[in-house]
């Protein structure tokens, strides 16, 4: 698979503040890629380098091959963006700031754009100042959606969306990926980057501190495991792999190493174990552990 | 009464914490210019300044920019007469709209802005916010009059009586009630607060143009305009207290209607309806040209009449100007070069000063590109194909446009009418004030390239050359007046250029000042491209 974007070692600073200090990740062709980070972590900078909207201090950042500050004009025909706080002319109304983005970007779809509007239930004809957050947030998400782009960046793209439109969001870009089309998914919806990304990318004070399929870094990390056993479940304590144990009564809950796993069953086995619940790390627990650090 | 208002003293005390520096430069600004002129003034009464000017003043255009005076004849228009005269009106005017964008602003763009919201969850009463900020904008309105008396009464000048310092402040306090309740209630009648500014602006406009026909015809009918209210107090003649206790009764009701409204209908709410849009773009709007000239329309248009009206009214002087020149030894001195006529001398320094005023409009349309693209108007666009090429240079041709625009306005509506005004055995026709006009085109240019070049490289110190204008413009204003050192009147650009039709033109300087606003602009350029946008710094 080719790759769509690649970005090495790139550094961001603004005057003695440095907002990247090493920021290296790729999307492959037809790849959903999940972008997470705790706020402040450079999420928004590293797209707007992408998008030629700052440019950065060292290292390298390509889209299609090719550079992101020296020709963005020629990336951009193929991409769509859309940003986390979308701000809009307030004396326009959503249907012509819908109609001015198709037209700029080029090779809108009418009728895509009137099917979107009708599915994110927008109101075309009132003035951008008078949406609201989550209806402004639809102006932007309509146009993006409406033209056909290679890759599409989403900054936080549903924040102030209600559930249902939420899930129109998901839907539509479950079918850019079945239509082989590269995203960017910069979220803080974990059950949504869960369920959308082939791969994800984990952003904490400028650096990347982890990527890879959630499969991966699932295998990286500790199950939860919690058992019950007509044996002595303090036995459990002392096994390879076995972290962080607690008990109570002969209930036991404790982290397990997915290397050590046939130990910690082969030692449970021998327990009269009458529960054994063993739960994957989910996105939340991972994100969580950068979170605190 | 408890429920709605509750606790609003504190809201009142947290308002002029917030405020007190604004509040400072808006007692000492307003004050300072409405009672601060008089020892100028002293200046123009000397000799047959008061007569002259008196017969000036008679003009129906005069009467029409500055409303009239009670005198009947040049002997009794005193220094007082002649303060009052021209500069009240002019002071409450400004008053008014100062306090109107200052509630509104604090009323309905708060609410706009969801501040109200988080305030009303407290305990604090629904309408609370209303009362404390009218409370406040009354208390700077009469702290306001207090400096406007204290200081006239300061300059011990004949005629600048006790009882008319004290109605001369309190007219100009009593302007800015007015508009601080016209501005409260279009804030609860409109769905916003772009709207509610803009209607209440367009009503104080349409009252001070209601005047100007009342006053040129008869004076009694602008009794029932409320903006009659404040000049018609005549102080230091009159001494008329009428129309300020009409003032107040008509505050006091329009505040009371103005509660009304707001308790009776919802957060975010307005009465009137807004007006539904169009639900797809025209054709005029879909590109980068398109959307600009449509961002700026606004701007476009009514800085174009502003500068029409500008011209019209300097035009109109032209008919009454040798009675005004000859009377007055500092007027003269301003105007009159050897062997120049007066029309001449007169036409050069107006088209300077209205060439200065032009020059606002471009500095406006560069500076709006920063502000759009500060607020993050731009994120999407910048993400398109649009080059920064694009969105530079329609700023910039946009902006030269209305340079041009602007200057073709202002000269016409000067000429138009000086030409109509002025007897027929006048050595000008239309041509020499537009070419006089189009002499000083290149300063609008340099301004433009200026502001261009900031954007470029420094884009948040973009509003500095509005500080170097005021310099140029204050130089160019006084330069006639004060012998200033040649090098020192150069630091302002327009001076470079020869001063038509007195002078003759120099088609040097004309093609180097465009050759180097032209260079700025390719200067600026390079930065734009070059720098990191700022979206929400």
């Amino acid at each position: 698979m080719t790759e769509v974007v690649k970005v090495e070692g790139v550094q961001k600073n603004f005057g003695k503040a440095k907002a990247l200090s090493d920021v290296t990740f790729t999307i492959k062709a037809g790849e959903v890629v999940g972008f997470i980070g705790p706020n402040g972590s450079g999420k928004s900078t590293t797209i707007r380098i992408l998008l030629g909207i700052i440019k950065r201090n060292a290292g390298n950042a390509e889209i299609f091959g090719k550079d992101v500050w020296k020709n963005s004009l020629e990336i951009h025909k193929r991409i769509s963006y859309v940003p986390g706080d979308v701000n809009l002319w307030g004396s326009l109304t959503g249907g012509e700031i819908i109609d001015l983005f198709l037209k700029l970007h080029g090779g809108g779809n009418k009728e895509r754009r009137d099917y979107l509007i009708e599915r994110f239930e927008l109101d075309p004809k009132k003035k951008a100042k008078s949406y609201s957050k989550g209806n402004r947030q639809k102006v932007g998400l309509i146009a993006a959606l409406s033209v056909d782009s290679d890759l599409y960046i989403f900054d936080e793209p549903t924040s102030g969306l209600d559930p249902l439109m939420e899930s129109i969001f998901q839907e539509e870009v479950e079918r850019l990926k079945s239509a082989g089309k590269s995203i960017l998914l910069s979220s803080h919806i974990l059950s949504e980057v869960e369920r959308l990304a082939d791969k994800v990318v984990i952003i904490r004070q400028g650096e990347i501190v982890e990527t890879g399929t959630l499969e991966e870094m699932r295998h990286l990390t500790r199950s939860t495991v919690e058992m019950e056993a007509d044996g002595d479940v303090s036995a459990m304590a002392d096994v390879a792999g076995v972290f962080g144990f607690e008990q109570d009564g002969n209930k036991a809950t404790f982290s397990a190493e997915q290397q050590h796993l046939n130990e910690i069953l082969l030692a449970a086995g021998k327990l009269d174990v009458k529960k054994f619940d063993s739960s994957p790390p989910t996105l939340e627990d991972l994100f969580m552990r950068h979170y605190e650090g | 009464m408890k429920e709605k208002f509750a606790r609003w003293d504190i809201l009142f005390l947290q308002y002029l914490k917030r405020d007190w520096k604004k509040i400072i430069i808006w007692i000492l600004g307003i004050g300072l210019f409405s009672a601060g002129f008089i020892p100028a003034f002293k200046e123009l009464a000397k000799g047959d300044g008061l007569a002259g000017m008196y017969e000036t003043m008679l003009n129906p255009a005069m009467i029409s920019m500055v409303g009239p005076t009670p005198i009947d004849s040049a002997a009794d228009y005193t220094l007082g007469a002649m303060y009052a005269h021209e500069m009240l009106l002019f002071c409450g005017l400004v008053s008014m709209i100062v306090s109107l964008l200052h509630v509104v602003g604090h009323t309905r763009k708060e609410e706009d802005l969801g501040l109200t919201e988080l305030v009303r969850s407290f305990q604090i009463g629904r309408q609370a916010n209303s009362l404390a900020t009218m409370a406040e904008t009354v208390l700077i309105n009469v702290l306001l009059a207090v400096v406007i008396s204290i200081v006239m009464m300061s300059f011990n000048a004949d005629t600048i009586t006790v009882e008319g310092s004290f109605l001369f402040g309190a007219s100009v306090g009593a302007a800015g009630i007015i508009g601080a309740v016209l501005g409260l209630l279009f804030a609860q009648l409109m769905p916003n607060a772009h709207g509610a500014t803009g209607i209440s602006l367009g009503l104080v406009g349409l009252l001070y143009m209601g005047r100007a026909g009342t006053d040129a015809s008869n004076a009694d009918l602008s009794m029932i305009n409320p903006m009659g209210w404040t000049y018609l107090t005549y102080p230091f003649t009159e001494n008329n207290w009428m129309p300020l206790i009409f003032a107040l009764i008509f505050s006091v009701i329009v505040i009371m209607i103005a509660f009304v409204f707001e308790g009776n209908r919802d957060m975010g709410a307005g009465y009137l309806p807004e007006k539904e849009g169009r639900a797809h773009a025209k054709r005029s709007l879909l590109s980068v040209q398109g959307l600009f000239v449509r961002l700026n329309r606004g701007a476009i248009i009514g800085w174009s009449i502003g500068f029409l009206v500008m011209g019209a009214a300097y035009g109109s002087i032209y008919g009454d100007m040798q009675t005004f020149l000859q009377s007055n030894e500092i007027m003269q001195q301003m105007f009159t070069q050897a062997e120049v006529s007066l029309e001449e001398s007169f036409t050069s320094t107006i088209i300077m000063v209205m060439v200065v005023l032009v020059s606002i409009l471009p500095i406006v349309i560069i500076n709006k590109l920063f502000a759009e693209e500060n607020r993050s108007h731009l994120s999407q666009i910048f993400s398109t194909k649009v080059s920064r090429t694009a969105l530079y240079w329609t700023t910039v041709g946009l902006a030269i446009f209305a340079g041009v625009l602007g200057t073709l306005l202002s000269v016409a509506g000067l000429g138009g009418t000086a030409l109509s005004f002025m007897e027929s055995d006048t050595p000008m026709g239309m041509k020499d004030f537009f070419v006089s006009g189009f002499n000083l085109w290149p300063s609008v240019l340099f301004f433009t390239g200026l502001s261009a070049l900031i954007i470029g490289w420094v884009p948040a110190a973009g509003k500095l050359v509005y500080i170097y204008l005021a310099y140029s413009f204050i130089l160019n204003y006084f330069g006639g007046i004060v012998d200033f050192p040649d090098w020192f009147l150069k630091t302002a650009i327009q001076s470079w250029m020869p001063e038509m039709p007195v002078e003759s033109f120099d088609l040097t300087v004309f093609i180097t000042i465009t050759a180097i606003s032209v260079a700025l602009m390719v200067l600026g350029y390079i930065g734009y491209k070059r720098r990191d946008m700022a979206e929400g710094v």
